[in-house]
């Protein structure tokens, strides 16, 4: 009886691969497979946080301008915009005959909802709390034209307005704002959702008919891979045609399969490690109703010293050790992947041990007791820090124990310990009950979000991580956030990032680059001579062929 | 992956009570333990530091006013319940507030109209989500345990029927060898093997293939279970048929199997008639054990086959302070623990006369 049972399961278990096998064996030559290692959150524009659920929304939705691998921007939706000379309305004219996918047409009614909509609905922490404060009123004209009225002159509004996708009126007007899935997804962009399985898969059909863009392939399917070993595995059997991420530790034996071309960049959103010093003034603790406890080491405020471990840090060993060599030396929070903005005339503080010992010797903090470790000028405590990171942190561990050995060379030892991400934001900010940490940062096209974590303001908000308070630098930020002059502001930002170089606010170990990879027996077109990297973005998917 | 060691079946004795008072007084005590879980899953994630209204998001542009409006939206605004703001950093309130209007009390009251709450991170009724993912786990596992059960019974029976053969060292070398794989290390070499032969590498389904007729999308699921199942499988039949041997060989020591050797029954008779049934009480202990924890899912197979199970959600949802869906996850699987034990002892008053509820 038993063996009856068993037999008829690996009859079944065999009809079902044979039917499978078959299956798989007939997929489209035009159906582009990307595999990634994740998942949209929701597909509700306002509520996404992940970069995943904005890789979909660039495909199947439109907005205003197109940001570019090159970091610079170009108009979409509008064939024209004027600005008025107080830079405070700007004047869209839509392009006529931009159709949604349902067949009905886009218009400036749609912009105006919403950009309205992202404006009007709090509950949107993203979108609303920094792309639309500027925002004064939104209308739509007779003749298909957009007048955004704002509050304040500003000189970023292309960064503004590039993640405000466009929504259809006709079908969000009629839904809950919040609770809306949006899984069927109507917009107006190269691609269509076709079908969605979270934590699976996404589906998207070629909108052959899109103004701009329409793309040659058919389909595009991004698979998702809990597993890094697995993606790798089906980039390198065929699987998949192209993989958005891969641990640093494949690239050597990926680049050396045939058919597979690496590609190394930055990133699309450019990314920054920070070693973070605890450097708050007691006048500055926001206080104990803000959540303020200030426990940093008192050294930490001394310039000398974050001076002194700047020197003593070997950045091109980290990169090589901790990356394995897949990143840049960083100075400050603004990446080079920023393009323009990122002050490259900058020398860094050079790698020099006998440098660093010399100006801590200078300064007073002496090894008074012989045990290799200096005290503080007073002799009151010796020079022993604190060094948390996230324990979801991959890099941190290792870059941990780097950092001891060479501080360690400079009489400075630390207490390394990792933290759950969620306590070390407790810890972190605003409470600053720390004295180092590494964490990071993902950037905004505009560098103006990851400058104001440097200012005095932001230190009660929790944005500010190191407590760093200089008026002339406060003062430099909010005259970049009104100079429409694109050289004049680029002249202010650029003395904004030697300034807090110059004060050793942070050390940028490095600025991650991001690899990804495609097969080059599949498809041709993919773009990658750009200086940010993203295989799935319109850019490449909307270009690539397959190959006959 | 969990593992039991086996061990001997103490029957019941001694109790006699009225069958339905005793049926009557496990309900009680399963209810009772349910309402327990209940309560404990509302602190136990509570006491955990950091702010879900953060968790998601750490970004210099979300203003206080956005973590506010997330934390009304989410109820993280209300007191936890009176006298406790919060259990983590604990933060004393007043303890005169409504208790109507605290996170505990509309918790419960939610939850008893069958209301779960929204995912934190997708922003999605939780219960949907868990429907999704139970399903895709009760799928996998359930073929995985169906098909470890029924080979390692097979094996089991015929390693204590031959027992102090070659057919019977095989059989617990070969066992004792799988049980003791680690299971993601199993996983992994049969991903590579699968990845090799066109086997897919992830998900449970080829996306497009919704729209294929019924019979095919079976078929694909099927085709997507096949390493997945196979790496569950090989885990646990080790464990089943170890079991299996040794309660067999227990019960063929018996007198009675002696007697019915004397009356000149077959082996194929004894095996069936007289053995069998009463050395499977053990296995059906530790089948009960492991598929109240089916449910779980098994997080090492899922991770490394990307199956969206509920092992998975589990394991994403803490990262992500995502409360709504640890609570309702965890409720789903103390309530499939308790049931199953539940059954697994009106189960053995089938198997064995000698645990009687009378």
């Amino acid at each position: 009886m038993k063996h009856k049972i068993l037999y008829l399961l690996i009859l079944v278990a065999l009809i079902l691969s044979a039917c499978g096998g078959g299956q798989s064996a007939g997929a489209d030559a035009s159906v582009v497979h990307i595999g990634w290692a994740g998942s949209p959150d929701s597909l509700n524009p306002g509520l996404a946080i992940l970069t995943e659920a904005y890789t979909i929304f660039g495909l199947v939705y439109d907005s205003m301008y197109t940001l570019n691998l090159n970091g610079s921007f170009t108009l979409n939706l509008a064939s024209s915009v004027e600005r008025s000379d107080d830079g405070l309305v700007y004047t869209f004219k839509i392009k006529d005959g931009v159709k949604w996918h349902d067949g009905k047409p886009l218009t400036a009614e749609d912009v105006s909802f919403s950009y309205n909509l992202y404006k009007d609905t709090p509950e949107y922490p993203y979108l609303n709390g920094y792309y639309t404060p500027y925002f004064s009123s939104i209308e739509a004209t007779a003749n298909n034209e957009v007048i955004l009225t704002l509050t304040e002159a500003i000189p970023n509004i292309e960064s503004q307005l590039v993640f405000l996708y466009i929504l259809p009126k006709h079908i969000w007007e009629n839904e809950n704002k919040i609770e809306f899935e949006n899984t069927t997804m109507i917009g107006s962009g190269p691609f269509k959702m076709a079908e969605y399985v979270q934590n699976e898969f996404v589906r998207l059909t070629a909108n052959k008919e899109h103004f701009a863009t329409p793309p040659k392939v058919d389909e595009v399917i991004f698979q998702t891979f809990e597993n890094q070993d697995a993606l790798i595995q089906a980039i390198k059997t065929g699987q998949m045609d192209m993989v958005t991420e891969m641990p640093n530790t494949a690239v050597t034996s990926l680049k050396t399969v045939k058919n597979i071309e690496v590609v190394i960049g930055a990133p699309f959103s450019p990314g920054v490690s920070d070693i973070i010093f605890n450097q708050i003034k007691e006048e500055n603790c926001p206080t104990a109703e803000e959540g303020g406890i200030c426990t940093g080491h008192p050294a930490l405020r001394d310039r000398n010293v974050r001076l002194a471990m700047a020197h003593a840090t070997d950045k091109q060993k980290l990169i090589d050790v901790v990356l394995l060599g897949l990143g840049a030396p960083g100075l400050t929070l603004i990446p080079d992947g920023l393009g323009v903005w990122y002050n490259d005339s900058i020398k860094d503080f050079e790698f020099d041990v006998a440098k660093a010992n010399k100006i801590l010797d200078d300064a007073g903090y002496l090894d008074t007791d012989g045990d290799k470790i200096r005290e503080m000028p007073d002799g009151s405590r010796p020079l022993t820090f604190r060094l948390n990171w996230p324990s979801d942190s991959i890099t941190a561990p290792r870059m941990a124990e780097l950092l001891s050995e060479m501080w360690a060379g400079i009489g400075i030892s630390l207490e390394t310990q990792a933290v759950d991400p969620d306590a070390l934001t407790a810890q972190c900010c605003p409470a600053f009950d720390f004295d180092l940490m590494l964490w990071g940062w993902a950037s905004d096209p505009d560098p103006s979000t990851l400058l104001y974590v440097y200012t005095t303001e932001s230190v009660p908000t929790g944005s500010s991580e190191t407590g760093y308070s200089n008026p002339a630098y406060d003062k430099l930020y909010a005259e970049q956030q009104v100079e429409l002059e694109f050289e004049a502001r680029k002249a202010i930002i650029w003395e904004m990032q030697r300034i807090v170089h110059e004060d050793v606010v942070y050390i940028i170990p490095f600025y991650e680059q991001a690899t990804q990879a495609y097969r080059t027996d599949r498809f041709t077109g993919w773009v990658t001579n750009q200086p940010k990297v993203e295989l799935s973005d319109v850019s490449s998917l909307a270009f690539i062929e397959p190959i006959k | 992956m969990r593992k039991i060691l086996p061990h001997p079946f103490i029957p019941f004795q001694g109790v006699t009570l009225n069958r339905t008072r005793t049926l009557l007084k496990k309900i009680a005590w399963s209810i009772f333990t349910i309402l327990f879980v209940i309560i404990l899953n509302f602190f136990l994630f509570r006491v955990l530091p950091g702010d879900p209204a953060r968790a998601g998001i750490r970004d210099p542009r979300l203003k206080k006013e956005a973590v506010e409006m997330l934390r009304v939206r989410f109820g993280l605004d209300k007191p936890v319940i009176n006298c406790f703001d919060s259990l983590n950093p604990i933060k004393i309130g007043s303890c005169s507030v409504n208790p109507l209007d605290t996170q505990f009390f509309i918790y419960f009251r939610n939850l008893f109209q069958g209301e779960l709450g929204i995912s934190y991170h997708s922003n999605r009724p939780v219960a949907d989500v868990l429907t999704e993912r139970l399903w895709n786990t009760v799928l996998l596992i359930g073929a995985g345990q169906i098909l470890s059960i029924v080979i390692g019974v097979i094996f089991g029976v015929f390693a204590a029927w031959k027992a102090r053969t070659a057919v019977d060292y095989t059989s617990v070398v070969t066992s004792l060898l799988v049980w003791s794989l680690p299971t993601f290390w199993l996983a992994i070499i049969l991903l590579f093997w699968g990845s090799n032969h066109g086997l897919p590498l992830a998900g449970k389904s080829t996306p497009g293939s919704s729209s294929l007729p019924l019979l095919k999308q079976w078929a694909d699921i099927g085709w997507h279970m096949l390493l997945p199942t196979l790496t569950y499988t090989i885990v646990y039949m080790g464990e089943y048929t170890l079991i299996m041997r040794s309660s067999l060989m227990d019960v063929l020591s018996e007198d009675y199997i002696l007697t019915a050797k004397a009356k000149g029954l077959s082996t194929f008779q004894i095996l069936k008639d007289h053995a069998i049934k009463n050395a499977m009480l053990p296995l059906v202990t530790i089948i009960a054990i492991n598929l109240g924890f089916t449910v779980a899912g098994a997080i090492q197979i899922e991770a490394v086959f990307s199956w969206p199970g509920l092992g998975g959600a589990i394991f994403e949802a803490v990262g992500r302070r995502d409360f709504p869906i640890l609570q309702g996850a965890f409720l789903l699987i103390a309530i499939t623990v308790i049931l199953a034990n539940f059954l697994a002892d009106l189960t053995y008053s089938f198997l064995d006369p000698r645990v009687k509820m009378e």
